[in-house]
């Protein structure tokens, strides 16, 4: 068994219009022994910025602290919050300094960043245990089961989706996705954010 | 006098198939014994390998008790490879004949040959003799041909429940050779939490639908916790009459009626909103 | 083989550990406690490498009573066990401690806690918890008999099962347990059972 395999997790992170949208699972697990339903793979770095961390749960906690505890030094120096493409960058280099250690998490990044022209647009990003960053217009997954996530988010995905249908999506991909998968599910939590508010809402899934 | 036929009762010799009579048309594959071995030098080495192509059913929970009126068999109904959940809807409750059950456990396609083997078997025992075959027996023909097979590779891990003259009877058969009867069993990945739930609950004299309860609660709570168990709980009774499906129920719904209220389970924390 | 069990009751958390420790195949005492008080209010109960379990469990135990000391203000269960998660993740990268812990505590004004953490230093809080391969039984019967309202006699009642089906289902059952609890009184032991029990 893989050690990405070790805890289990589902996030899917998508795209909609003028908001992004990021779900995991509930489940906490060692193996194929579940021991919580409350378990969230998403955290908050600031209110138009979350950051989900697939893989081994311990280099999970680590690194969710470690970026929370880089973005308090980040906003002390600029005081202001930073960009999503910034955080992309900045958690893309953090995971390369170990290199030839690696953490075992592989991180999705969605939030919403201000362009040009005053308009709020999504940003997302997906990576892999050493930072090679890989954007994304549409969706992104990380998991146990990124398989049976991709091919439900390939085939519900449509772009320009307002925050009610996007949720509506995420969260039809995220319980039919892990319904495939042993070692996640248990329930999901979905966020969409938005310019003027994040929507959380805790989701009803199969409990085995 | 009508002479008894004992000669299912004999194991399959191993190596041995010539032996057997060449009048039973159906001998060659009932036996068993005529499945081709493979060439090999290394048939360690060579089942190692193969069994990477059988499909394992190692996530399960079955179990079965015997209590005052009757036995009472569980399952649940996933299948994985891995962490892939293959089925959700395997039917792990083998009906050998209408007084006896075989449960399933270990591997699908093992399990579901040698207890269609026993059925059959079951079946030329009574027609050579007029009456049932007794589980006693029964899973004695079983265990016989899985110690006829021993380090060869098979996996199973089952139950042999039935009724008979003598009674209810619950027999515990694995492919290592093991039979033994008892009053509570439990086998598979989520046999130690159906244990638990189980031991706790479990009375002689409890009523009928306790029992059934007690059968599909064990069974829910193992698919909580067990990854690998899951889909849905069904639920079979024997009595004298013989046995027949009491529950059948999708644990995606068993959860929300034993915990309406997502804190009433202890391993809900707050919820998130 | 190691066994602990942690829940958590209405305003209380009681833990339950075997006192055995071996050496190879040899029982070499019946009494060891594996249920450490950090402070008057949190609670340690280790399992794993018994050299490994001492030494950490010392060295936190250490580290908060100085912060206690030089900051002339408890620690709180939560800052414990984090505290605690980040040496074990620390470790874990350079000499890794093969320890398994749960961490009880009680705050006033917050009431009880009970967090879970393996020794790869994966945290989370639960309401009930264990390790070992006697948590595989209980914790489903714990699933199963569980309710927020848990007064201190049902979950001794419940801590009692938890051991009876133990000793009834494990080949490798350890012989002989201690219980403790953690309220608004600080911890004390409530219940110890030996091999003839």
């Amino acid at each position: 068994m893989s050690i990405f395999e070790y805890n289990g997790a589902a996030i899917i992170a998508m795209a909609g219009k003028n908001c992004v949208a990021i779900g995991s699972d509930l489940r906490f697990g060692v193996q194929f022994q579940t021991l919580a339903t409350d378990y969230q793979k998403i955290y908050k770095i600031h209110d138009h910025l979350y950051l989900g961390l697939a893989g081994l749960g311990t280099d999970a906690q680590t690194l969710s602290q470690r970026f929370v505890f880089k973005h308090n030094l980040y906003k002390l120096r600029e005081e202001r919050n930073i960009k999503p493409s910034t955080f992309g960058e900045m958690v893309s280099s953090t995971l390369y300094e170990k290199r030839f250690g690696p953490y075992f998490c592989s991180p999705v990044i969605a939030g919403l960043e201000e362009a040009k022209d005053g308009t709020w647009q999504p940003y997302l990003c997906g990576m892999d245990t050493i930072g090679a960053i890989e954007k994304a217009h549409d969706f992104m997954v990380a998991g146990t089961a990124p398989d049976s996530l991709s091919g439900m988010c390939e085939s519900t995905w449509k772009p320009d989706m307002e925050p009610d249908e996007l949720f509506e999506t995420l969260s039809q991909c995220l319980l039919s996705g892990v319904d495939r998968d042993a070692l996640s599910g248990w329930g999901g939590i979905v966020n969409v954010i938005t310019k003027d508010q994040v929507i959380t809402r805790t989701l009803k899934g199969r409990m085995d | 006098m009508d002479r008894m036929d004992l000669s299912c009762l004999e194991s399959a010799p191993r190596s041995r198939a010539a032996e057997l009579c060449p009048a039973d048309l159906m001998s060659q594959s009932v036996s068993g014994s005529s499945f081709p071995l493979p060439q090999v030098q290394d048939m360690d080495a060579f089942q190692r390998d193969a069994m990477a192509y059988i499909k394992p059913n190692h996530g399960t929970t079955t179990l079965g008790f015997i209590f005052e009126h009757g036995v009472i068999v569980a399952v649940d109904s996933r299948a994985s490879s891995g962490t892939y959940i293959s089925s959700q809807t395997v039917k792990k409750v083998i009906e050998i004949n209408p007084f006896l059950l075989g449960t399933m456990a270990g591997g699908a396609a093992d399990c579901q040959f040698w207890q269609r083997n026993l059925g059959m078997r079951c079946r030329l025992y009574e027609l050579n003799n007029n009456r049932r075959i007794s589980v006693r027996a029964a899973s004695k023909l079983l265990a016989n041909t899985m110690f006829s097979y021993k380090g060869m590779g098979l996996s199973m891990g089952t139950m042999i429940a039935g009724y008979d003259p003598t009674g209810p009877a619950l027999w515990y058969v694995d492919s290592d050779g093991q039979r033994t009867s008892g009053k509570v069993f439990s086998v598979g990945s989520g046999s130690l939490y159906a244990y638990g739930v189980l031991d706790n609950g479990y009375k002689w004299d409890m009523a009928v639908e306790d029992a059934i309860e007690l059968g599909q609660r064990s069974i829910y709570h193992a698919t909580f916790r067990d990854a690998v168990s899951g889909g849905t709980v069904s639920v079979y009774h024997v009595t004298k009459d013989g046995w027949t499906k009491v529950r059948g129920v999708d644990v995606g719904q068993l959860h929300y009626k034993y915990y309406p209220e997502c804190d009433l389970h202890p391993c809900h924390g707050k919820p998130p909103i | 083989m190691d066994y602990l069990m942690g829940l958590r009751g209405k305003d209380y958390v009681m833990v339950c550990s075997d006192t055995t420790a071996v050496q190879q195949i040899i029982t070499i005492k019946h009494d060891e406690d594996k249920l450490m008080s950090v402070d008057d209010h949190t609670l340690l109960a280790l399992s794993g490498e018994p050299g490994d379990r001492v030494q950490f469990s010392e060295f936190i135990k250490a580290n908060v009573q100085l912060y206690n000391l030089r900051n002339s203000r408890k620690l709180g269960t939560k800052a414990t066990a984090n505290y605690l998660r980040g040496e074990l993740a620390t470790a874990l990268r350079k000499r890794p401690y093969s320890t398994n812990l749960l961490i009880a505590g009680y705050d006033k004004g917050k009431g009880p806690s009970l967090y879970w953490c393996d020794y790869l230093a994966t945290m989370h809080k639960m309401n009930i918890a264990g390790t070992g391969y006697g948590s595989y039984f209980v914790l489903s019967m714990f699933d199963r008999l569980w309710h927020k309202e848990l007064t201190e006699e049902e979950g001794l009642a419940l801590m009692l099962k938890g051991i009876d089906e133990v000793k009834k289902r494990l080949v490798v059952a350890p012989p002989s347990y201690c219980i403790k609890i953690i309220d608004a009184n600080g911890t004390r032991t409530i219940k110890t059972i030996s091999d003839s029990e």
